[in-house]
């Protein structure tokens, strides 16, 4: 087995090795006799052959330019969204009722379990940011693309195999199996410790695919901060960049002081259980070191996750409000203020654990100093709404569903952060409801805000606007249904993480799993309105598809699409009469 | 950008390397962390050539082959680190030594000789 | 200096100082009622050092990013979040003149008077209706032919409008 093994193995390689050498012989001839590119691009999926890429499947393999580069981003974190979604859709069948009847193993329920959390955040939280903001960043500062087109490319060519990685204990091959640490991986379980299976390859290969898709975003986020810093067009002053592009920059560096710390807290994982040391051995560094620094990581990493969402609310919700942000710079600062102190409060998370109670102390504090920042956007939003002249289309009815959400999701968690209360609340369902309020109902909702407020932007046309406002309203009420319920179940004092349960939760525990039914057939509505949409959806009549001129509120990027289109369609026939140009007042009405 | 709308448009806005660095690094670990020879020779081997195509492409290198060839020491060096560290620990990493020093001397070779007989090869810029 | 961070300034980064009036009474609480003295002087210096350093840390930040963000608006035109590069925009200096000089004048201004000509509707809360939005992909009707947007007094709303706190 050995000898033939390898030798399969050489031989697949050096098949592999041979295709590679081939692929780019045939990609360097194309581009020995391509000419620069002249023209525009068009709009729509129509203008997707544009002389200066090459066609069909190539062009994508091989894209370094912004706007693909999100697109990929976007349709990567899409498939992740659907797969983590899947999976927690068998766990909710699961606790339907109290024993394991459903799935017939808490094993699979542990690895579902696992799998999602690490799916959701890493493979479609992280990456669906970066769709936005590689669309987007580049356009709203007037950049002609990211500083390092390649490396943005290469990042994102990292998530695939991370995906494959992690995702490899599902996969038929034999003798690897799922991990079942859950995503916060503490040791001694992760290292491979005891009688279970967790000493087993798949967790070996799911440490990688993490470790990837942390050099993958430390990539994006170098490239981020470089793009902000020195690719500003000139009127972009610091006084000028817009709320989204500074939640970005912090975000990216929140970024380059966490990943890089989960990246080597992963690789001494690996060294543990590989090759015998023990940094988190209870005769070496201890388990509580992983929490440290699991946590030093954990707790910037769901601000990097909630941060840009912020930034799209801060964005797009006064759009439709009718007005400016209120308090725009309270909003700058306090994203600032977010990003430092962000790192100040990582042991919140470890209160039980039995350290020194003066540290439990000091990270209660800052805990509670940083939700200030938070309640501070909170009640811009909420005062930017104050009086304006609300318009509630779907994106906005997403971001005031991010707002409702944020504020369940932010005081729950001051309540954890308070040391007594969290003592009783730790590692309940309680838990749980708070950080899906914030990561369902806020970052996700955020994320839909932002899909649809852009759709016409990226494809030209629109979606369907029932449709989407049906997707709106399961999600709302499913995520209230889903997450109060296990507020409550956590009340009652019902642990996380598990697969069965007493027959007292059954109820509550029906009532989260009906939630989830109806975040299930929205998310369906909402795929196929994205997909259809996308294909066959109505024209955008207009460079400014949202009205934003009326208000004196349109930004930098629906310029662009104006001008683009305006360009386009002078370069293929004029046939619609978009050409007046008497300023956009007489598009309006087109 | 105002004038010039999609002016970022007319760019050649196309590389094939990214690709393969992003694919070769995953290969080179699962190779070098199980000790996989064919994995972690072949992924290094992706992984450097994709770097060193990079570099020529957007100038940082003048040769291609002689950036392989450069990279091919640090690989090598890593290599033998882990030779030394063999003896430290108890761990078995001989085979992952030598299969990144391998690795190093095979792409050594390989940039050498580009360099020497195949600079015409060179992809165009 | 003193220039840079004038009163406006001053203003706009209390929302840092809050947060920072905070940790510092935690300092002090923690110093003065320090249940855990028994503990040692090490778990004290620590606890004290993840006040401090993040209090540091924010201070230093807050400062720099309102010596940056007020340098700017000193030096050069500011503008609305994400207007900046569009050509033609409206500076908030212009914004904030045309608010104060005209008053409820202003509400004469062309973008009132366009929605006039369109015909507005009240379309508060009800802006499908006027079709604001996406139309249906069935209902084809090019968008926006029930009106322009909902601003029935759409200067009012303007003169709110201003980014300053
Ligand atoms: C308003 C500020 C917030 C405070 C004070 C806060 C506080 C806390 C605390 C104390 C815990 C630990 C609970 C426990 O395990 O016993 C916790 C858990 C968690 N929070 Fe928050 N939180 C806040 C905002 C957020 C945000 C914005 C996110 C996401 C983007 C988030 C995501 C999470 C997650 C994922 C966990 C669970 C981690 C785990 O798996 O154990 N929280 N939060
Ligand atoms: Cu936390």
């Amino acid at each position: 087995m050995e000898i033939t093994g390898q030798l399969l193995l050489t031989v697949l390689m050096g098949a592999f090795l041979l295709g590679v050498a081939a692929f780019l012989a045939r990609v360097e001839e194309w581009r020995s006799y391509t000419p620069l590119g002249a023209g525009g691009g068009a709009v729509g999926e129509s203008g997707y052959g544009h002389a200066e890429k090459p066609a069909g499947l190539i062009r994508w393999f091989t894209t370094v330019d912004h706007k693909d580069i999100g697109l990929l981003y976007g349709a990567y974190a899409t498939i992740a969204f659907v797969v983590g979604g899947l999976m927690v859709m068998l766990m909710r069948a699961e606790l339907t009722t109290p024993a394991t009847d459903v799935l017939g193993s808490a094993t699979f329920y542990n690895s579902l379990l696992t799998s999602h959390g690490i799916t959701m955040l890493f493979l479609f939280g992280t990456p669906i940011i970066a769709a936005f903001a590689n669309y987007l960043v580049p356009l709203i500062i007037g950049a002609d693309d990211m500083a390092f087109p390649r490396i943005n490319a290469i990042a994102f060519w990292l998530l695939p195999p991370a995906a494959l990685l992690i995702w490899a204990g599902f996969f038929p091959l034999p003798d690897v199996l799922p991990a079942q640490t859950a995503w916060t991986m503490y040791a001694p379980l992760s290292a491979g410790v005891g009688n279970g299976t967790q000493a087993n390859v798949g967790v070996d290969l799911m440490l990688l695919g993490l470790h990837l898709s942390g050099v993958s975003a430390t990539m994006g986020a170098i490239n981020f901060i470089a793009t902000i810093f020195t690719e500003r067009a000139e009127e972009v002053s610091w006084a000028n960049l817009d709320i989204f592009s500074w939640t970005i920059l912090t975000q990216s560096g929140l970024i380059l002081f966490a990943f890089p710390l989960l990246g080597s807290a992963l690789v001494m994982l690996l060294l543990d259980r590989n090759f015998g040391t023990t940094f988190f051995a209870v005769e070496g560094g201890g388990p509580i070191l992983w929490q440290h620094l699991f946590w030093f990581f954990g707790h910037p990493e769901v601000y990097i996750l909630v941060l840009p969402p912020m930034g799209i609310i801060s964005y797009v919700l006064p759009r439709f409000a009718g007005r400016k942000l209120f308090g725009f710079k309270f909003v700058v600062y306090s994203t600032l203020a977010i990003g430092v102190l962000s790192f100040g409060v990582w042991a919140h998370h470890m209160f039980s654990t039995g350290i020194d109670p003066r540290l439990r102390a000091s990270f209660m504090a800052v805990s509670l100093a940083i939700a200030i920042p938070s309640a501070v956007k909170t009640f811009n939003w909420i005062t930017t709404m104050w009086n304006g002249k609300i318009r509630l289309t779907t994106p906005m009815l997403f971001c005031i569903g991010f707002v409702s959400n944020f504020v369940i999701g932010g005081v729950t968690g001051v309540f954890l952060a308070s040391i007594p209360v969290d003592l009783v609340l730790h590692d309940t369902y309680y838990v749980v409801g708070h950080f899906h309020y914030i990561v369902m109902g806020a970052i996700t909702f955020a994320g839909m805000a932002g899909i649809y407020y852009w759709f016409p932007l990226v494809t030209g046309r629109w979606y369907q606007r029932s449709l989407a406002k049906a997707h709106f309203w399961l999600w709302m009420i499913g995520t209230n249904i889903t997450f109060f319920a296990m507020v409550l179940l956590g009340y009652g004092g019902m642990p996380r993480r598990y697969a069965t349960y007493l027959p007292q939760f059954a109820t509550l525990h029906q009532v989260a799993t009906l939630g989830a039914f109806m975040l299930f057939v929205g998310g369906i509505i909402w795929i196929y309105n994205v997909f259809v949409s996308w294909m066959e959806g109505a024209r955008v009549e207009s460079g400014d598809p949202w009205r934003l001129e009326a208000t004196n509120l349109n930004t930098a990027e629906w310029d662009w699409f104006d001008t683009k289109r305006e360009t386009s369609l002078a370069a293929t026939d004029g046939g619609e009469d978009v050409q007046t140009d008497g300023g956009q007042e007489s598009q309006r009405d087109s | 950008m105002d004038e010039n709308p999609g002016l970022s448009e007319e760019y050649r806005m196309a590389s094939p390397w990214p690709l393969f660095v992003a694919l070769g690094l995953p290969i080179a670990e699962v190779g070098i962390l199980f000790g996989l020879v064919p994995l972690a020779v072949g992924g290094l081997v992706l992984f450097c050539g994709a770097i060193a195509g990079i570099l020529r492409e957007a100038e940082y290198a003048a040769s291609g082959w002689r950036a392989l060839a450069a990279l091919s020491l640090v690989i090598a060096g890593g290599g033998l680190a882990l030779l030394y560290a063999d003896g430290a620990t108890e761990s078995d990493l001989v085979v992952r030594a030598y299969s990144m020093v391998g690795a190093g001397v095979l792409m050594f070779v390989g940039g050498v000789g580009g360099e020497l007989f195949a600079r015409d090869a060179e992809p165009a810029i | 200096m003193a220039d840079i961070f004038d009163k406006d300034t001053l203003l706009d980064l209390t929302v840092n100082v809050i947060p920072l009036g905070i940790i510092l009474f935690f300092v002090v609480v923690f110093l003065v009622v320090d249940p855990f003295s028994g503990l040692g002087a090490y778990g004290q210096v620590l606890s004290m050092g993840l006040l401090v350093v993040p209090f540091v840390a924010l201070a230093i930040l807050t400062y720099v990013s309102g010596k940056a963000i007020a340098g700017d608006e000193k030096r050069a035109e500011v503008f609305f979040q994400g207007q900046a590069t569009m050509e033609g925009a409206q500076t908030r200096h212009e914004a904030e003149a045309e608010v104060e000089g005209e008053g409820e004048q202003s509400a004469n201004d062309a973008e009132a008077r366009t929605d006039a000509d369109l015909g507005v509707d009240d379309g508060r809360g009800d802006d499908e209706a006027a079709g604001t939005e996406d139309p249906d992909a069935e209902s084809e009707a090019a968008d926006g032919d029930g009106g322009a947007a909902n601003t029935d007094d759409g200067a009012a709303g303007e003169a709110e409008a201003t980014d300053e706190p």
